[in-house]
């Protein structure tokens, strides 16, 4: 295992610790998580509701800030960067997939896909072919001028993860891509997802969905923010 | 980030509530709107008075009898105070006597409303008369009462429209003239009653003084008006302090009034910082409602797209540029405000005019820089909303519902 840590490390862990403060109580969601990522890794990580599942991957994501540990992403400590470059970070080299999708209502699905590329620069006259283009890769192109609102679920997934790819990230991240979906459906999103990961990204998968968590290369399990088990996949 | 996406993004989303956005920029709508209207009749105000004092002359004192109630014993100026301010008062150009009565006159079948003056060829040099052709009113044409007219520009313009009015005759009042000059048009106030009466001399015929005889039984030396032109460098409230004791002690009455239309701009000038002030406080006060309005409006988007927030955040939205789009947002609903509301207040300017018959000018200054502060109005009142957004923790705002 020290030999992994070496040359395809993405993201490392050590000693990582969340705690949030409700009211004058304060809950650990993760209490001293050690993890390493390859890259081109694909990892799912499971565990009960509340295990800190949720907040280690918006740790990995620079969503949220450890309260103590170290977080290294491709050679940066994340800790002690500065907010813009973290959302620097967000932009180009992680990609999201929510459980409830989070599509903007008030955007087309192909303006929802090119957002990431308002905040990255970028000629804006390059925007909207990448866009479509991420748009075919998950065979949603025909619903580009529609609204959020007129797609079904697994179409709204599949417009979140056209979103996700749409800036070229090394990291996918999804936070039970598949828990608002039917099972065939998620069934679809899970396949699309493997096939991303075939194709050389790093994928990071939360759910509760254990034969979609046997797919990963690698699973984790969460339980009380510590990590109970991390078998090779 | 791109601007013009910005602005584009930003549209979209007040359209997304085209009433509420419409709702919340009418406060912004009715303050330009009573701005740019009340400004216009300011500036209408202070242009008529410029126009009306260009006209007088700025360096003219004119003393004027004041209508008498008592018919018996008529009272007012003569030819003396007229002589007499001329030899005594220093600093003082072309003393003119006037007599002006309103006549109608014809020539060749033409008719026209006049005003006959009766005046000296001092008048000239008070009034800096500029002859267009032939000559004034001589001091012959005063001792020898002749029956001579020089016609004002509008007056020449009317009565002989093809071909030159010099040599012609005309008939005022019953009398025959002749014409021995035209004067040069010049810009005029509109004939709207003012506070400064002022002479058209567009719309005037000039006469010697003895040839309009209306004295009348008893005074048969009686004026309406004496004019006069302070000389440069003199002081003209002084000069025209000196004028009035001297005319009350020549005239032994008190049955007139001097005229000093710098003293008058003066007058106007306070009067309209005086408008300025109210004007300004009233923009003040509907600007700041309605920045509040704009204010209120935003809190309210922010509130209700947090999640949109936490969303762009995730896909590398810095603060910097959450606030720009709530900035861009508040800063596009006041600037459509201050161009509804400018289109409004040149509407309602225009409807003053008609209806109110007051004059109302537009300055185009005025116009931008109404528009400049309702968009600063967005600015200022979209500044706290935008933080608000711009400091919420991306996953807390994704966990909002």
């Amino acid at each position: 295992m020290g030999a992994a840590v070496a040359a395809g490390t993405l993201a490392r862990l050590r000693g990582v610790s969340k705690v949030y403060r409700r009211g004058t109580a304060e809950v650990a969601a993760l209490a001293g998580v050690d993890l390493d990522l390859g890259e081109g890794e694909s990892v799912a990580v499971m565990g009960p509701s509340g295990s800190g599942k949720s907040t280690l991957l918006a740790i990995l994501g620079c969503l949220d800030r450890p309260t103590s540990g170290e977080y290294e992403l491709d050679g940066h400590v994340v800790s002690d960067l500065e907010d813009d470059r973290l959302s620097g970070i967000r932009n180009r080299t992680i990609g999201f997939v929510f459980q409830s999708f989070h599509l903007i209502p008030q955007l087309t699905v192909a303006e929802n896909v090119e957002a990431p590329l308002l905040y990255g620069g970028g000629a804006p006259s390059s925007w909207r072919p990448r866009a479509l283009e991420c748009l075919r890769r998950v065979a949603l192109l025909h619903r580009a001028d529609h609204r959020p609102s007129e797609l079904s679920g697994g179409e709204a997934q599949r417009a979140a993860i056209a979103r996700a790819l749409v800036a070229a990230p090394r990291i996918l991240l999804a936070d039970e891509p598949t828990g608002n979906l039917d099972t065939a459906t998620g069934e679809e999103i899970a396949a699309l997802l493997a096939e991303l990961h075939r194709e050389g990204r790093t994928v990071v998968l939360v759910t509760h969905n254990e034969a979609l968590a046997r797919r990963a290369q690698r699973m984790i399990r969460l339980r009380d923010g510590r990590i109970e088990s991390a078998p090779e996949g | 980030m791109d601007g013009r996406v910005l602005l584009r993004l930003g549209v979209r989303s007040l359209l997304l509530h085209k009433l509420r956005s419409t709702l919340s920029i009418l406060g912004v709508v009715f303050g330009v709107a009573a701005v740019v209207a009340m400004s216009s009749v300011g500036e209408g105000a202070r242009r008529e008075a410029v126009a009306q004092i260009g006209a007088l002359g700025i360096d003219t004192i004119t003393v004027r009898t004041r209508p008498s109630e008592d018919v018996q014993r008529p009272s007012g100026l003569r030819l003396r105070d007229s002589a007499a301010v001329a030899a005594v008062v220093p600093g003082v150009l072309g003393v003119a006597p006037v007599r002006e009565v309103p006549l109608a006159a014809s020539a060749a079948g033409r008719r026209a409303e006049v005003v006959a003056v009766g005046t000296t060829p001092a008048y000239r040099l008070a009034a800096r008369l500029p002859v267009a052709s032939g000559r004034f009113v001589t001091d012959l044409d005063v001792e020898d009462r002749k029956r001579v007219a020089v016609l004002g520009a509008s007056v020449a313009a009317s009565l002989f429209p093809f071909g030159d009015a010099r040599g012609r005759s005309i008939q005022i009042g019953g009398d025959w003239y002749d014409v021995v000059g035209v004067l040069q048009p010049r810009g005029s106030p509109r004939g709207r009653p003012g506070p400064i009466r002022t002479r058209d001399v567009n719309h005037a015929v000039f006469v010697p003084l003895p040839a309009l005889d209306r004295g009348g039984p008893g005074r048969p030396d009686g004026v309406d008006e004496i004019v006069m032109r302070v000389e440069e460098g003199r002081e003209v409230a002084a000069t025209a302090e000196v004028v009035k004791s001297l005319v009350t002690r020549t005239s032994g009455s008190g049955a007139f009034e001097v005229v000093v239309p710098r003293e008058i701009l003066r007058q106007k000038e306070r009067t309209q910082r005086i408008f300025n002030v109210v004007t300004g406080a009233i923009a003040g006060i509907s600007l700041l409602v309605g920045g509040i309005g704009i204010m209120n409006i935003m809190l309210a988007s922010v509130a209700e797209r947090t999640r949109e927030v936490g969303v762009r955040r995730a896909i590398g939205a810095t603060r910097g540029d959450i606030a720009a789009h709530f900035l861009v947002e508040s800063s596009l609903l006041t600037s459509t405000g201050g161009v509804l509301g400018a289109v409004l207040g040149i509407a309602g300017s225009v409807l003053i005019q008609h209806l109110a018959g007051w004059p109302t000018a537009l300055s185009p200054l005025m116009l931008l820089a109404s528009l400049v502060t309702a968009a600063a109005v967005g600015v200022g009142f979209g500044l706290y909303p935008a933080w608000h957004a711009a400091r919420l923790e991306p996953m807390e705002a994704l966990r909002n519902e």
